[in-house]
C-alpha cells in the first residue's frame, strides 16, 4: 500500500536501532497515528511501571501527516500513562511529523532507557542516539533555541522541560515554544528514559499512489478554507472565540468549575486577544494557524489557545489576559500540561479556601500562582501535593475533595464546565485517555439541539463523534479544526486517503476502524488496571451534586440517575457489558479475537 | 425590543454583536437577518430555547446566535 513508510525501533537500553515494514494489514486495520500506537502498546507493553524502562514511547503519524494537506502537521505521542496508568496519548502540531514522514518513517518506537541524558537524531537513513548533557536541565524554549543552532532550523524537535525530565505526571511533549502533546505524562515518560528531545530531518518524500490528484485536491482544499466565510474571524480570533461562547452558554471553567459564568470574562476573551495580538503561529501545513502571541504581563511572547486560557484565567480566578500569557508561557518553558495545570492551581485555592491546607492561596493570586508553576514542575512544596494529579492529590488529601477533584479516569477535565452539559459530561467520561476535548465533542450539538435532555440520540452523536474525531482523525493523524471550525468539507478526507493509499474507504470502514481503535484502548485499560469499569465512567461528583450558583444555569446540575440511563445506552451502542467491557462478539466482529482471553484470563 | 446577540464570524455578518429591534408583530427570525446570514452549522437559542431560521420572534424574545465551535 502507498503513502506509508516504515517503523523505526530505537532501544536506549542497548542502543539497538531497527528499521520495520509495517503490514498492509496493520495499515488498514488501524490505519496509523493513535491506530498504529494502540495496537503496538496492546502487543508489547504489558503490566509495567508507566516510569520504568520496559513503558514504550510511541510518536506515530499517520497516512496524511506530513503531506501538503490542509492542516496536516500532527503527530500521535502515546504510551502507558504515568498520570491515570492506563491508556495514554496526546496530538501535537509539529515539524516533527513532517520530517519524520520525509525521512521514510511513520513511527517512532522507543524502548529501554539511557544510561544518561540523551536525544535521538533522525536524518534520514542516520539515527543516532547522542549525548544531551548541554541541554538537560534547560527549559523547552532554551533547548529548542540551542538544538536549532546546532542542527539547523530547517528540523522537527519534539523535546521535554525540566517537569518531564523530573518525571512530573501532569508533563507533557513540547515543540516550537508553544506546541504541546502528550496530556496524560508522556513527558514523564520521554524523561524516564533518560531522552530530552527527538531531533529530525527528512529531505525525501513520501510516495503517494496519485501525486497528481493528491496535489490538486489539496490546493482545492486550502482554497476552500480560504473562501469559507468563517476564515477571516478564525483568523483574528482561532480557538479563542470559544471564550465568549463558553461564558454566554455557562460552561466556562471558573473557580475551579464551580460555576460556568466569570465576572471579568470580557478582560480575557477572543476581542482581547486581537486587540494584544503580537504575532502567530500554529502547526506545519496549516493556512489557518490558531496560536494569537501577545506579550505577557513580563514583555515575553506567550501563544494562547482557549484551553490555556479557559484553565489559567477564569478557573483559578485571574483576571488579566497578559498574566494569563505569563502563566501559560511558564508552563510551555517546564513542558506542564496547561490543562492539568489549571486544574491543580484550582484544586490548591479550593483546598486553601475551605481551609484544608495552611498556605493562603486566594483565587487569582498571580504571584502565588507563579510560584505554583515552578513548585509543580519541580514536585516540591505544595506541587508535590498535586504534580500527581489532581485524583492522586484529594486521594492524599481527603476529607471530600475527591468531589471535587476534576477529573475523569486521573486526566484532568479540560476547559467546558457540564454542570447543564449532560452530553459533554458523558463524552468526557467516554474519552478514551481520560477528559480530554480531542475526543469528547458533543457540546456545540448539544447546546443547538436540547442541553437539557438525557436522550439516546445525543448518546448516538457522541459515539458519531468519537468515531470521526478520536478514530479517523488521530489515525490520519491530521487536524480537525477544519472541519470543525470553518465546516471544510468532511468528504475530503477519503478522497485524500484514495490519492495517498491507492485504496477507497467509505465512512462506514472508517467508523468500523474507530471503533476497534476504542474497544482495543478500552481493553488496554481493563488489561492492565483489572479493577477498571464502570466506575471509571463517571464525570466529577461537582456536576450531580453542586448547583451553579450564577448565571443563566443557575441552580443547574447533572441528574445522575438519568446519567446512568445515558452510560447504559453508551455501553449498548458499543456493544459492551454494563460494566463497560467490550463484549466477546464485538471484539471478534472488530477482528480482535483473543483480546477478551487477556483481559478476563 | 427583541434582542439579538451575534457571537464570533456571525457578528461581522450581521455588522454587530447585538441588536435590538421594535416587532409590532411576531416575526420569522430570518427576517430580521441580512440575506447572506449563514443556514447551516449555527447555534440559534430563542430564550434559550434551540430555534432555527424559520422560529417566530417576538418584541419580547432574546436571541443568541453562534457558530458551531470547539476550544482547542
Amino acid at each position: 500500500m502507498k503513502g506509508y513508510g516504515k517503523l523505526l525501533r530505537v532501544n536506549l537500553s542497548d542502543g539497538k536501532i531497527t528499521k520495520e515494514e509495517i503490514s498492509d494489514s496493520m495499515k488498514r486495520d488501524f490505519l496509523g497515528g493513535r491506530g498504529f500506537a494502540v495496537k503496538l502498546l496492546w502487543d508489547e507493553v504489558k503490566h509495567v511501571d508507566p516510569l520504568s524502562e520496559k513503558n514504550k514511547l510511541i510518536f506515530s503519524t499517520g497516512p496524511l501527516s506530513g503531506q501538503l494537506l490542509p492542516s496536516a502537521g500532527k503527530m500521535v505521542i502515546a504510551s502507558k500513562s504515568p498520570l491515570t496508568g492506563g491508556y495514554g496519548d496526546g496530538n501535537i502540531g509539529t515539524m516533527a511529523s513532517v520530517h519524520l514522514r520525509k525521512a521514510g518513517y511513520d513511527v517512532v518506537v522507543v524502548e529501554g532507557k539511557a544510561e544518561k541524558p540523551s536525544y535521538l537524531l533522525i536524518e534520514d537513513e542516520s539515527v543516532k542516539v547522542v549525548d544531551a548533557a548541554d541541554f538537560w536541565g534547560r527549559n523547552t524554549f532554551e533547548a529548542q533555541d540551542l538544538l536549532e543552532k546546532k542542527h539547523g532550523r530547517n528540523s522537527g524537535i519534539l523535546l521535554i522541560g525540566p517537569a518531564g525530565e523530573n518525571q512530573i505526571p501532569i508533563s507533557t511533549i513540547m515543540s516550537q515554544k508553544g506546541r504541546a502533546g502528550g496530556r496524560p505524562g508522556m513527558g514523564a515518560v520521554m524523561g524516564s528514559k533518560n531522552l530530552k528531545a527527538l531531533v529530525v530531518k527528512g529531505t525525501g518524500n513520501v510516495s503517494n499512489f496519485d501525486e497528481a490528484r493528491l496535489r490538486e485536491m489539496g490546493k482545492k482544499g486550502y482554497d476552500e478554507i480560504k473562501a469559507k466565510e468563517s476564515y477571516d474571524f478564525w483568523m483574528k480570533q482561532g480557538t479563542m472565540q470559544a471564550f465568549e461562547w463558553c461564558n454566554e452558554n455557562a460552561c466556562l471553567p471558573t473557580f475551579n468549575y464551580k460555576e460556568g459564568v466569570f465576572e471579568f470574562s470580557k478582560e480575557l476573551d477572543g476581542y482581547v486577544v486581537e486587540k494584544l495580538h503580537a504575532d502567530r503561529k500554529g502547526c506545519p501545513m496549516c493556512n489557518m494557524q490558531c496560536g494569537h502571541v501577545i506579550k505577557d504581563s513580563s514583555g515575553q511572547s506567550s501563544e494562547l489557545d482557549y484551553e490555556n486560557v479557559g484553565m489559567l484565567g477564569p478557573n483559578i480566578g485571574m483576571k488579566s489576559l497578559p498574566q494569563v500569557a505569563l502563566l501559560n508561557r511558564l508552563a510551555d518553558e517546564w513542558g506542564l500540561d496547561t490543562i492539568s495545570l489549571g486544574s491543580a492551581i484550582g484544586f490548591l485555592m479550593e483546598a486553601s479556601e475551605k481551609g484544608l491546607i495552611p498556605e493562603k492561596l486566594g483565587w487569582g493570586d498571580f504571584e502565588a500562582a507563579q510560584r505554583l508553576v515552578a513548585e509543580i514542575g519541580k514536585g516540591e512544596g505544595l506541587g508535590k501535593l498535586v504534580s500527581r494529579g489532581v485524583k492522586v492529590a484529594s486521594e492524599t488529601l481527603g476529607r471530600g475533595s475527591q468531589r471535587w477533584a476534576m477529573h475523569v479516569k486521573g486526566l484532568e477535565i479540560s476547559a467546558y464546565n457540564c454542570h447543564a452539559c449532560p452530553g459533554m459530561a458523558l463524552s468526557f467520561a467516554t474519552s478514551p485517555i481520560g477528559a480530554h476535548h480531542k475526543d469528547a465533542w458533543v457540546i456545540s450539538w448539544e447546546i443547538s439541539t436540547d442541553r437539557f435532555s438525557y436522550n439516546k440520540a445525543k448518546v448516538e452523536k457522541l459515539i458519531e463523534f468519537q468515531r470521526i474525531r478520536g478514530g479517523f482523525f488521530e489515525s490520519a493523524t491530521v487536524c480537525r479544526l477544519p472541519w470543525v471550525e470553518v465546516s471544510f468539507g468532511i468528504n475530503w478526507y477519503p478522497e485524500y486517503l484514495e490519492a495517498i493509499t491507492g485504496e477507497r474507504r467509505t465512512w462506514e470502514e472508517l467508523y468500523t476502524m474507530g471503533d476497534r481503535i476504542y474497544n482495543l484502548i478500552r481493553a488496554f485499560w481493563k488489561r492492565e488496571i483489572p479493577e477498571f469499569g464502570r466506575k471509571w465512567d463517571y464525570p466529577p461528583d461537582r456536576w450531580f451534586e453542586e448547583p451553579h450558583s450564577e448565571g443563566k444555569m443557575k441552580g443547574i446540575k447533572i441528574d445522575r440517575e438519568k446519567y446512568e440511563q445515558m452510560l447504559s445506552w453508551y455501553y449498548e451502542l458499543r456493544g459492551w457489558d454494563q460494566n463497560g467491557i467490550p463484549r466477546k462478539e464485538t471484539l471478534d466482529a472488530l477482528g480482535l479475537k483473543g483480546v477478551l482471553n487477556e483481559i478476563t484470563g | 425590543m427583541a434582542q439579538l446577540k451575534f457571537f464570533g464570524y456571525l457578528a461581522d455578518i450581521a455588522g454587530t454583536r447585538t441588536k435590538e429591534v421594535r416587532l409590532e408583530k411576531p416575526v420569522l427570525l430570518r427576517e430580521l437577518l441580512p440575506s447572506a446570514f449563514p443556514r447551516e452549522n449555527i447555534v440559534i437559542l430563542i430564550d434559550e430555547k434551540p430555534g432555527h431560521l424559520e422560529s417566530t420572534v417576538t418584541n419580547e424574545s432574546k436571541v443568541v446566535m453562534m457558530p458551531v465551535l470547539s476550544g482547542g
